[in-house]
């Protein structure tokens, strides 16, 4: 076959490359050009490596850059592109252009379901922080579903298993936990050592510093007007210095690309429950519910009374109804008017062609949301039963797991709804998005212990206390678990600086009382000269990882992520980069009851192990593990055929 | 406290800077006709004080809309800066002291706004209109371009790619100042410097006129110092200060080329000057 002669478009490219000049066309040797194009070069394996620049993250770049440095050492073209956490989380999440990313996860992994959302292959062609890696693995897809139904011993065996697939096919490396460092003034607030501040109840938690004089009393309401970026210093305002400004600009509860942790929009929004300080979800907006141990289970949950949203409208069970079903298709399948789906006999649910459909909407693209996929996917259906219950039905799942399905933000039914349509920009409706996810959401309309002043995008952001809230007033039977009753504070002011120093300075120069966002180690001196600043230091969050996009080659490859992932050195990174304030670790669920003994971090990676000693890559090891995994070295350089 | 206390204190300094300059510089004779004289050269400038005033205004809307822009349409080109200058500017830093930290970070903030104001100022009360207009012209040019390669390449500076060999001692210092840089620019519009751009306009456009002689050495030392503390303090890559060397040389010419083209239309005025010769003499470095 090697002399038919050559197609038209054979010729054409010769004829092309004869016209460029080339020398091996110049020969004329037309044949021998097509028998060489079979054989394409070797390539250097090139990769690059985002992550979010220093202002904005105080590890991320510097673990990329040495992660950088030991690829390099291995003989693989590695560069590392600062990009902005917000292009950063909408290039790896929603696009899906990168190789390698680093970055701190939303998620603490102290659940094993976490895991689901994060791997399942279901998961692959979903936005957000579903498997952003496009990672599939069969095994890892079983056990996934096994821990979701199975209890006991059974549902320990899958998450051990689970684990030792991830530790070998490295969808992710985890890198460490690092300690969340800030710096908080005590003169008018305290009680920070106990608050977790990544989470919403953890401003909730604290107290005004008692010798305060009580001029700001709970009911002063700020006048409509001064809605400026909070400069006054009353006792009554919380401020917070932060690094990350997405939160001025967009408070879109779905806004997967704006969101760090979500503190502030679950300021905003309630949930029906929340995650107790044991890890238990606890009723929050619900008053109470109850979960049948059917197979699947159900859930009633009772909301509480005279609930009202920030705007002054009931909220209702059909705004809880309305809520799952936008979370699960924003799209609320538009094709139907909105009356369809709302004005029926009660059992409305967004599938208002009734029950035969219950797998999706046919016929129409769905449009899911890109955050809280985990947790909607254990929801098969919520109707609402009266104007204060709702039924939840799950699918199959244990009912431990399935609550935590009550845990996303409840949105107002009223507002929402007109925000289904496909997303236009100038009358042109682009890709399939919703303009529920893409609206900047401001004002925003909660029913959260907070509601909305003002803000100045990127510079500033107020919360005021709402005081139709339930914690207001409530007594104290009547509060949540965990929970001791309203916000000590009148007013939530976000200022955003410039950096961490910058965020440290902030507080130490009492313009602040506490750095909204998480400092780096490098500020731990800093805020230990203030004499008026204390060092808070928690131990609960989320692990740095190294991603990998297993959609492209030469990353697809198991056994060369495997490679790679021996190619970090933990231990040299949390004695550098962290300066200590770190854990490193071999699984996500490294701070839970499920790690089998054999995957505990002593020092070495028992499945993975770097491939050198103190930081310093053994070229000749990594060399053979490349090798061996399939790969070839030109003058040391990694190739591999495109 | 906050951004407002930054900026009366820049204010205060500078104006304090600027009226010992006109004290030395311009002379005391020249004050009780100032308020006339300055008047009527500003009016007399005002096509380009306009054009001016529209870049910054365009300045403002660009820093808004522009950071997003730079993501969709810029290109990402703090890798290539890294490959081409590496570190660079940690072996500037390497040779930091406290006394040249306080010093370089109070001419990055304080000295560079009274280098850039000082001249129009005196160009204003010694009526020197031409100078002003050239000034004035050059200044738009340098943002009008600046902004321009902001939309058009990302950029982040030596202290945000490699934070653990440059430190960002201007903000480590006087972490308020970060306040104030950041209301006036984005952290990924470093490429190129207009900083050092501004300073290199002023330092040529007062060593090649005739009128402020006197205070050249000052805009030169000065000049120079604010280049290098953009390096210094971590701020820029040495490769946008080539860059912004070269604007500065680009937008020189183009203002005089500019001024010389109305000077031949109109008659130009008082102080009309042949300026082939001068832009033949290409700008140093």
């Amino acid at each position: 076959m090697d002399h038919r002669p050559p197609s038209r478009l054979t010729r054409r490219r010769a004829l092309a490359t004869v016209a460029s000049g080339t020398a091996v066309a110049a020969s004329g040797c037309v044949g021998r050009v097509r028998t060489m194009s079979g054989w394409e070069s070797r390539n250097q394996v090139t990769l690059s490596i985002k992550s979010a620049p220093a202002d904005e993250d105080p590890y991320a770049l510097r673990l990329g850059r040495q992660i950088a440095e030991w690829l390099r050492s291995a003989g693989i073209d590695a560069q590392v592109t600062p990009v902005s956490e917000q292009e950063l989380f909408r290039q790896v999440l929603l696009n899906r252009e990168f190789d390698l990313f680093v970055a701190q996860t939303p998620t603490r992994f102290e659940r094993p379901d976490s895991l689901y959302s994060l791997l399942h292959s279901r998961f692959v062609e979903t936005p957000g922080w579903q498997n952003p890696f496009g990672y599939s693995d069969l095994d890892a897809n079983d056990h996934l579903e096994t821990q979701r139904r199975a209890t006991g011993r059974e549902r320990a065996e899958a998450i051990e298993r689970l684990q030792y697939v991830i530790a070998r096919t490295q969808p992710f490396t985890v890198v460490a936990f690092p300690d969340d460092i800030r710096a908080a003034r005590s003169d008018r607030f305290d009680g920070w050592r106990g608050a977790d501040l990544r989470s919403p109840a953890g401003y909730l938690s604290l107290d005004r510093t008692t010798d305060e004089k009580s001029e700001g009393s709970p009911t002063t309401r700020a006048t409509p007007t001064e809605s400026g970026p909070a400069e006054d210093s009353s006792a009554s305002t919380l401020r917070l210095a932060v690094t990350d400004r997405r939160g001025t600009s967009n408070l879109n509860p779905l806004a997967v690309e704006f969101r760090r942790n979500g503190v502030l929009t679950g300021l905003v929004y309630d949930s029906l429950g929340h995650v107790a300080g044991d890890g238990t979800v606890e009723p929050w907006l619900a008053a109470s519910w109850s979960v049948d141990d059917t197979e699947p289970p159900v859930a009633r949950v009772a909301l509480r009374a005279n609930a009202t949203w920030h705007d002054g409208a009931p909220l209702t069970a059909e705004d809880v109804a309305f809520t799952y079903d936008l979370l699960a298709d924003t799209s609320l399948d538009s094709e139907d008017d909105d009356g369809g789906n709302t004005e029926g006999d009660g059992g409305a649910t967004g599938d208002g062609a009734g029950t035969d459909d219950a797998e999706g909407i046919p016929d129409d693209e769905e449009v899911p949301s890109p955050r809280f996929q985990g947790r909607i996917s254990l929801v098969d259906e919520a109707r609402a039963i009266d104007d204060r219950h709702v039924e939840i039905r799950f699918v199959e799942s244990t009912p431990e797991i399935a609550v935590r399905a009550l845990t996303v933000p409840i949105l107002p039914k009223h507002v929402w709804r007109d925000r289904t349509d496909p997303a236009a920009l100038g009358g042109i409706e682009i890709g399939s998005v919703t303009d529920a996810l893409v609206t900047n959401n401001i004002p925003p309309i909660g029913s959260g212990p907070l509601q909305f002043v003002g803000n100045t995008p990127r510079t500033s952001l107020t919360l005021e206390r709402f005081d139709d809230h339930f914690l207001v007033g409530a007594e104290e039977t009547a509060l949540p678990d965990g929970v001791d009753g309203p916000p000590a504070f009148d007013r939530l002011s976000v200022r955003v600086v410039g950096s961490g120093v910058s965020a440290v300075g902030v507080v130490t120069d009492g313009d602040a009382d506490v750095t909204g966002t998480a400092v780096g180690a490098d500020t731990v001196p800093r805020i230990g000269r203030s004499d008026e600043t204390d060092l808070v230091v928690h131990s609960r969050t989320p692990p740095y990882v190294v991603g990998y996009n297993s959609l492209a080659a030469p990353l697809s490859n198991p056994q060369f992520r495997h490679t790679l992932a021996r190619l970090i050195d933990r231990s040299t990174l949390v004695a550098d980069v962290f300066d200590g304030y770190a854990r490193a670790a071999v699984t996500p669920l490294a701070n839970t009851e499920w790690v089998p003994d054999e995957l505990r971090w002593d020092g070495v990676d028992p499945v993975a192990p770097f491939l050198g000693s103190d930081g310093e890559i053994d070229a000749t090891s990594a060399m053979e593990a490349f090798t061996t995994a399939g790969y070839s070295y030109d003058e040391g350089r990694l190739v591999r055929t495109d | 406290m906050g951004l407002l206390d930054i900026v009366l204190e820049v204010v205060a300094v500078v104006g304090a800077l600027h009226l010992v300059s006109v004290l030395a510089f311009v002379g005391l004779d020249r004050l009780p006709t100032a308020p006339r004289a300055m008047w009527s050269t500003v009016r007399a400038a005002n096509t380009p004080l306009v054009a001016l005033g529209a870049v910054l205004a365009a300045n403002g809307i660009v820093r808004r809309v522009g950071v997003e822009l730079s993501w969709v349409v810029g290109v990402n080109v703090t890798g290539a800066i890294y490959a081409i200058e590496g570190t660079f500017v940690a072996a500037v830093q390497s040779y930091a002291t406290p006394a040249a930290t306080a010093y370089f970070g109070f001419v990055y903030v304080f000295g560079y706004v009274y280098l850039l104001t000082f001249p129009a100022i005196a160009y204003a009360l010694r009526e020197d209109i031409g100078e002003l207009r050239t000034l004035l012209i050059a200044y738009g040019v340098n943002y009008g371009i600046g902004l321009g390669c902001y939309v058009l390449f990302v950029a982040y500076g030596p202290r945000n790619l490699m934070p653990e060999l440059v430190d960002s001692l201007l903000f480590e210092s006087w972490p308020r100042s970060q306040l104030l840089t950041s209301q006036v620019n984005e952290n990924t519009n470093v490429f190129p410097s207009l900083h050092t751009s501004l300073a290199v306009t002023v330092a040529l456009l007062t060593w090649r006129g005739d009128s402020l002689t006197r205070w050249t050495p000052v805009a030169i030392v000065l000049a120079a110092s604010v280049v290098v503390s953009t390096m210094y303090l971590g701020i820029h890559w040495a490769t946008d200060v080539v860059a912004g060397t070269a604007l500065a040389a680009v937008s020189v010419a183009a203002a005089e080329r500019v001024e010389a083209q109305r000077d031949r239309v109109g008659g130009g005025g008082a102080d009309c000057r042949d300026d082939r010769d001068r832009r033949d003499g290409r700008v140093p470095e």
